[in-house]
């Protein structure tokens, strides 16, 4: 009972971090639809929790859970949902072109941090899957929305920057 | 994109989502050297990632809308419509309701006794268990030395944070920007008291502007600088009493790092990795104390 309450309300603590990824993953699509999608998806699991029907060995797998119960909801909701506007940065754009697999496990392991194994749980694909699905979404968001990528001179620079930055 | 036989375009992804243990990490990075081309690529998904994280940051820092407290802590809401409402009592005029037999009647008057019952045992006791715990909780509890100075230093950060999240993606982020540059000191100066807008181009960060921003007590000045890739990072200061050590604090992503100096309390606040923005305070800080002379 007291760990299963401890779940629940650890989860709490991740909801800054899930209102950024289905803000991300909505893509310019509106503040309100993403916060529905995450409201729909903490209740869902903590009632999933609180029946035994759901029964996360800690935090952090209960996290994943959250986050694979809003990748499907998002999935089915956003089908219709508007487009991002013109005052929304390049790099919104640039997701909102990406197929919605590809932007969910980009998102997961660009900006949430996750690694493979945890992204492709969420997403329910395999790892391979799920790595196929990221280099297609770096590929694609590479080719637009951002400014081009250096010729040779700075890909130098950027070669010995490597080491500073983590 | 040629990759080598040995390092595949997998091993590059996995450098920069640090999935690479240290031994294979250092032959990718060996070859990033011999291939400028790969490290080009490597380099564009890095500067993805911070454009990604400039974008969305801010998110995570806004207050969370009431719907969201505590939603995982809360049932879902029951569907509406489903089912009949119980109110005990015989619907004889509903067409298609088959009226209950009057015995029935009293089993559900008693069995609603009983729920009601329980309902109020129920409420005491978890009102007992509340006073309990607040009691618990106030007795525990150290006694805080000096609560003002505490507050006051945890409000500077906060209220950078929540500068940070409402200029920084806006579409005008600045009020007046680093092509009017005295312009723009000779404002902070009267409002806020400290006119020194840190040369931070050492570190890679460029200065795109400023504005007046509602401090804690008084008038505050919050200069935006911006990174090659876009990256924004803030830097907030207000007139302050106390003189305290630099002190850092990270969370989701965002480090906040905050020094006194001049009499004034300084918060730098970016998305940047924390050695990047320790540097960049450190560099900040040196600034804010050379005389205006000497600075540019």
């Amino acid at each position: 009972m007291g760990r299963r309450a401890d779940i629940i309300a650890g989860l709490g603590g991740a909801t800054p971090a899930l209102r950024r990824y289905a803000r991300a993953l909505c893509a310019g699509a509106g503040p309100a639809i993403a916060d529905d999608l995450v409201q729909s998806a903490l209740q869902s699991v903590g009632a999933r929790i609180r029946s035994r029907e759901l029964r996360p060995a800690d935090l952090a797998e209960a996290r994943i859970e959250t986050y694979a119960t809003l990748v499907a909801l998002a999935e089915k909701k956003l089908g219709n949902a508007p487009g991002p506007a013109a005052r929304h940065p390049p790099i919104v754009h640039g997701l909102a072109g990406l197929a919605f697999d590809e932007r969910a496990v980009l998102l997961l392991v660009s900006l949430e941090g996750f690694g493979y194994d945890a992204a492709a749980r969420i997403v329910g694909a395999s790892r391979e899957t799920a790595l196929a699905q990221l280099m297609r979404a770096r590929m694609a968001l590479g080719a637009e929305g951002l400014r081009p990528v250096a010729p040779l001179e700075s890909g130098r620079r950027a070669a010995s920057h490597l080491r500073v930055v983590k | 994109m040629t990759p080598s036989a040995l390092i595949e375009e997998a091993d590059l992804h996995a450098l920069v989502d640090g999935e690479l243990d240290p031994e294979r990490r250092r032959k990718v990075e060996d070859h990033l050297l011999q291939h400028p081309e790969d490290a080009a690529l490597v380099e564009g998904w890095r500067r993805q990632n911070a454009a990604l994280r400039a974008a969305f940051e801010p998110v995570a820092l806004e207050p969370a809308p009431l719907s969201l407290r505590e939603a995982a802590a809360r049932p879902p809401a029951p569907p509406v419509g489903q089912g009949p409402i119980e109110t005990g009592a015989i619907h004889w005029g509903r067409p298609g309701a088959a009226p209950r037999p009057m015995r029935k009647l009293d089993e559900i008057r008693a069995s609603r006794r009983r729920q009601a019952l329980a309902s109020t045992l129920l409420t005491l006791v978890a009102g007992a268990a509340v006073a309990v715990a607040a009691l618990l909780f106030l007795a525990s509890r150290p006694p805080t030395q000096s609560p003002t100075l505490t507050r006051a230093a945890t409000s500077y950060a906060a209220r950078a944070g929540l500068t940070y999240a409402t200029y920084i993606l806006d579409a005008r982020p600045v009020e007046i920007d680093a092509a009017h540059h005295d312009e723009l000191l000779t404002w902070l100066q009267e409002r806020v008291g400290f006119s020194r807008a840190p040369d931070l181009d050492g570190v890679g960060l460029r200065l795109l502007g400023g504005r007046v921003a509602p401090g804690v007590a008084a008038p505050a000045a919050f200069l935006i600088y911006q990174r090659d890739d876009g990256a924004r990072v803030g830097l907030y200061f207000e007139r302050a009493e106390a003189v305290a050590a630099p002190s850092g604090q990270r969370g989701q992503g965002v480090t906040v790092i905050e020094w006194r100096a001049s009499g004034f309390a300084f918060v730098l606040v970016g998305a940047l990795p924390p050695d990047a923005m320790q540097a960049a305070a450190e560099a900040a800080a040196a600034a804010v104390l050379t005389p205006p002379t000497e600075s540019k």
